[in-house]
């Protein structure tokens, strides 16, 4: 998608989180990107550590790949799902809708402080 | 010197989440059902609006927000039938953003031809439909399971080309219920007009359940 641009909103995000804990440095961040958010993960990693390095020192960027959940359409099968086509890996058929993997998320930041 | 993990969970496009919801709430205040169109170029999304404002011009109020790449080319054609229409000119983009979308019983949103990143993008919109032409080829839903996914209705399109393709309508719709069991599907072509009867009358009653639904919000006040 933008990846890019989601990569600097990502870094706002983080420095907003900053600027609540004072004298602390940005060590870490986790990203949560949904399956189906139409995000392309390797294109966002490398965003991130382009665009998390020009403000941060040897920042340590995740990407967590959320899944998504399937039901399979003939003997009910819950299955996680990464893409299609979403076909039960137990009996071959093909899934009853798909839930979750829309995440696209800052998940959590890690830092270091004096204190 | 201490380390610690900060819990964040904040949504990365919670700015544009923000004005969507803003938009949400305020069609919604004024009874206005809004329509997102989703679909790839050229899959005749103009074309259906054209046929379908003809259709239901006379019994509701409707608009039309035409977003395109460049041009206006999309508005022109829809003002032509006697409709409001505001053109958007995204200049490069290739999506709406809630930022673009802020008086009718019924709101189409033509958004600009992609099945990617529109799919991403919530607009504050009642609900997104998405478009494809049956000469598209059956596994789009499962290529852009984003857009099917979000999608309350698929509308297949061109149908009456159906005879000249290799094309089976059992295949996409079970494409498309094994991303989203919940779409409701429409059959249509804006040629013989074959399906927009069905179409437009689902779309009515949207807006009938929208205005109901505010009616018995505001008596249930004290």
């Amino acid at each position: 998608m933008h990846e890019l641009s989601l990569a600097l909103q990502i870094r706002e995000i983080c420095e907003r989180e900053l600027e609540k804990l004072p004298e602390s440095r940005l060590t870490a961040l986790g990203v949560e990107v949904g399956a189906f958010s139409a995000v392309e993960v390797e294109t966002l990693s490398f965003c991130l550590q382009v665009v998390m390095s020009e403000r941060f020192d040897g920042v340590r960027c995740e990407v967590i790949r959320q899944p998504g959940t399937a039901a399979c359409s003939s003997c009910g099968l819950q299955f996680e799902v990464t893409q299609a086509p979403f076909e039960c890996p137990s009996c071959g058929a093909l899934a009853r809708g798909v839930s979750g993997g829309d995440s696209l998320q800052v998940s959590y930041i890690e830092v270091e402080s004096e204190r | 010197m201490s380390a610690e993990r900060v819990t964040v969970k904040e949504k990365v496009l919670s700015a544009n989440d923000q004005l969507a919801a803003e938009t949400r709430a305020r069609l919604e205040a004024e009874r206005v059902f809004a329509v997102n169109l989703i679909s790839s170029p050229g899959s005749g999304k103009t074309t259906l609006l054209e046929c379908t404002v003809d259709l239901m011009k006379p019994s509701l109020r409707l608009g039309v927000m035409a977003g395109d790449v460049q041009t206006r080319n999309d508005a022109d054609r829809l003002i032509r039938h006697g409709i409001p229409v505001e053109a958007i000119e995204t200049g490069g983009g290739c999506h709406l953003d809630a930022r673009q979308v802020s008086r009718a019983d019924l709101l189409f949103i033509e958004n600009v031809g992609n099945l990617v990143c529109p799919a991403g993008f919530d607009l504050g919109e009642s609900v997104k439909v998405v478009l494809m032409s049956v000469t598209e080829g059956e596994d789009k839903p499962l290529k852009y399971p984003a857009a099917f996914k979000r999608a309350a209705a698929l509308v297949l399109t061109k149908t009456d080309l159906v005879p000249h393709l290799e094309f089976s309508l059992e295949r996409v719709i079970e494409y498309a219920r094994s991303v989203n069991p919940d779409l409701t599907l429409f059959s249509t072509s804006s040629y013989t007009g074959d399906g927009l009867a069905e179409w437009t009358s689902w779309l009515a009653g949207q807006v009938a359940a929208l205005k109901r639904a505010q009616e018995s919000a505001k008596s249930a006040r004290p």
